[in-house]
């Protein structure tokens, strides 16, 4: 089943605990509110808080089970759990704008924060010191950094940026990551491995596939973009379609991606044998009705661009926007896989938006379209 | 559902960028070359319009478009062309079944370059073929005919 739990007004960000009985999110404020499942009901146990302004962004390690959260007030925080209570310890990035998005390396021996200063930090622990180094990746972003995500081999690094780019990028620390790697080996700190030149608009939810061998991300303009065969010789392929557009994206396996944003329903596209990419269709609410398409969030609007002759009232009255129906009624802004650690396939994964709801997807449920 | 296959421009695995296909990859044309082929292809619409083919015609102005310059009188060349095509279209349903999909974005920024004119008859046309085309390709098609900055018509 679709479970759906009204959390507050509007979430900015959310993350699970590793063993997913516990939900991090901010309710859209400088706090970070923890719920814990009791007896199939949702009870608050932890409110953190130390943030001055909103925070964009939490990330919760699965290993090592610290949380990571960045805020517009220019800073991170990595807090702790210390005898049930957590306990927070500053990481100065050292940015002038806002931090925007964070996550944790695939090793956790590393996070990423993407910022509105146009620069991405890459932050590691130093024993010594019992303190988090920011260093900077500077002056390769044109505009702020929207996404960023870990290639898996925990040295690469993909961001999407307000500037239309999506570019790639090393991260090795010298005394933090070793050279085995197969990705990114022999590169040196903040070297620009690659630019991706595919669109004219802002882009966001850039993530890696499980193996790190393709890349999405998406654009303003209603379209997806996927790139394949990194290392090699990478094809990149466009591809547009007929709904809002995307905030966030998504791979449950090599071959299937969920994307979620402004159209509030989140939609599947799958890669066929020759590793095309096209849409599936859209994950609806089992229950929901299946109504007319766009009809309460558009027919007002079109209504009176069109003259309002063929779209009921005839007056200056249009109609309070309706619920849609769907499990949520406002943009998604926020997809995260739920999985143990190790597991390739994500049969779950929950997402919340400016609605103020998360909502946890089985896609068992959706045999028809898995095919 | 559209894609466009994109090609590598420059590929070495360290320092490569990709480019979408037939986008910026080749320096642009001068402006009178621009103008003179748009000059001949207004023609054919002509031709086309006289044997009643506005269909045809709406194509034919759609073909190559907008054009690869920033020069405003190509621009407003080709939209003329454009328009002229556009007005003649009687048969709405016929004319989108008839225009394949990969059409519909550069025809979606023609109808809101027609609606910006102000002028009655243009913009009664353009909205209706605006709300057809809606039907038919979403609000995806309206999104990217409002987000490119790049390719204006």
């Amino acid at each position: 089943m679709v479970s759906i739990q009204q959390f507050s007004e509007c979430i900015t960000c959310h993350a699970w605990s590793p063993d997913q009985t516990m939900v991090a999110f901010c309710p859209n404020n400088t706090e970070v509110h923890i719920y814990k499942t009791v007896a199939e009901k949702w009870e608050k146990v932890h409110i953190l808080q130390k943030h001055d302004q909103i925070i964009s962004s939490i990330d919760w390690s699965i290993k090592t089970n610290r949380i990571v959260t960045a805020s517009h007030d220019r800073n991170s925080y990595v807090w702790n759990l210390k005898m049930s209570e957590w306990v927070p310890s500053l990481v100065i990035l050292r940015l002038n704008r806002a931090a925007l998005c964070v996550k944790w390396s695939p090793e956790e021996n590393k996070f990423a924060v993407g910022s509105g200063a146009k620069t991405v930090c890459v932050c590691y622990y130093e024993q010594e010191n019992d303190w988090w180094i920011s260093k900077l990746i500077r002056k390769k972003h044109n505009s702020s950094v929207t996404s960023i995500a870990w290639h898996p081999e925990n040295i690469l690094l993909a961001t999407t940026s307000t500037d239309g780019k999506c570019r790639v990028f090393s991260t090795f620390i010298k005394g933090v990551d070793t050279r085995d790697s197969r990705t990114g080996a022999g590169s040196r700190f903040g070297e620009q491995i690659m630019q991706l030149d595919l669109s004219h608009t802002w882009t966001f939810g850039v993530k890696w596939s499980p193996c790190g061998d393709t890349l999405a991300y998406t654009g303003q303009d209603s379209m997806i973009y996927f790139v394949g065969d990194i290392g090699v010789s990478p094809t990149a392929q466009s591809l547009a379609f007929r709904h809002l557009p995307l905030r966030d994206v998504l791979f449950v396996s090599e071959k299937m991606l969920i994307g979620v944003g402004f159209d509030c329903e989140p939609m599947v596209f799958a890669a066929d044998g020759s590793g095309t990419w096209s849409f599936i269709s859209l994950l609806e609410k089992k229950t929901a009705p299946s109504g007319s398409k766009y009809g309460s969030q558009f027919t007002g609007a079109f209504g009176k661009f069109y003259g309002q002759s063929k779209h009921g009232s005839s007056n200056d009255l249009i109609e309070p926007a309706k619920p849609r129906g769907g499990a949520h009624e406002n943009c998604i802004t926020c997809i995260i896989p739920i999985k143990k650690e190790g597991e390739t396939w994500t049969g779950r994964f929950s997402t919340s938006g400016l609605d103020g709801k998360i909502v946890t997807w089985e896609l068992e449920n959706y045999i028809d379209i898995l095919r | 559902m559209l894609f466009t296959q994109c090609s590598i421009v420059r590929g070495k695995w360290g320092d490569c960028e990709l480019r979408m296909a037939g986008d910026g990859s080749q320096e642009a044309d001068n402006a009178e070359a621009i103008i003179s082929r748009i000059e001949q292809k207004s023609q054919k619409i002509e031709t086309l319009l006289k044997q009643s083919k506005p269909v045809e015609a709406l194509k034919m102005a759609l073909e190559g478009s907008p054009p690869n310059t920033k020069d405003e009188r190509c621009k407003s060349a080709n939209w003329i062309a454009v328009h002229r095509a556009l007005m003649a279209v009687r048969d709405v349903d016929g004319m989108l079944a008839y225009l394949d999909p990969e059409y519909y974005d550069i025809l979606m920024k023609y109808l809101y370059r027609g609606l910006s004119t102000g002028d009655r008859p243009t913009c009664e046309q353009c909205l209706k073929i605006h709300e057809k085309l809606t039907d038919k390709a979403g609000p995806g098609c309206i999104l990217r005919s409002l987000a490119d900055t790049v390719n204006t018509v």
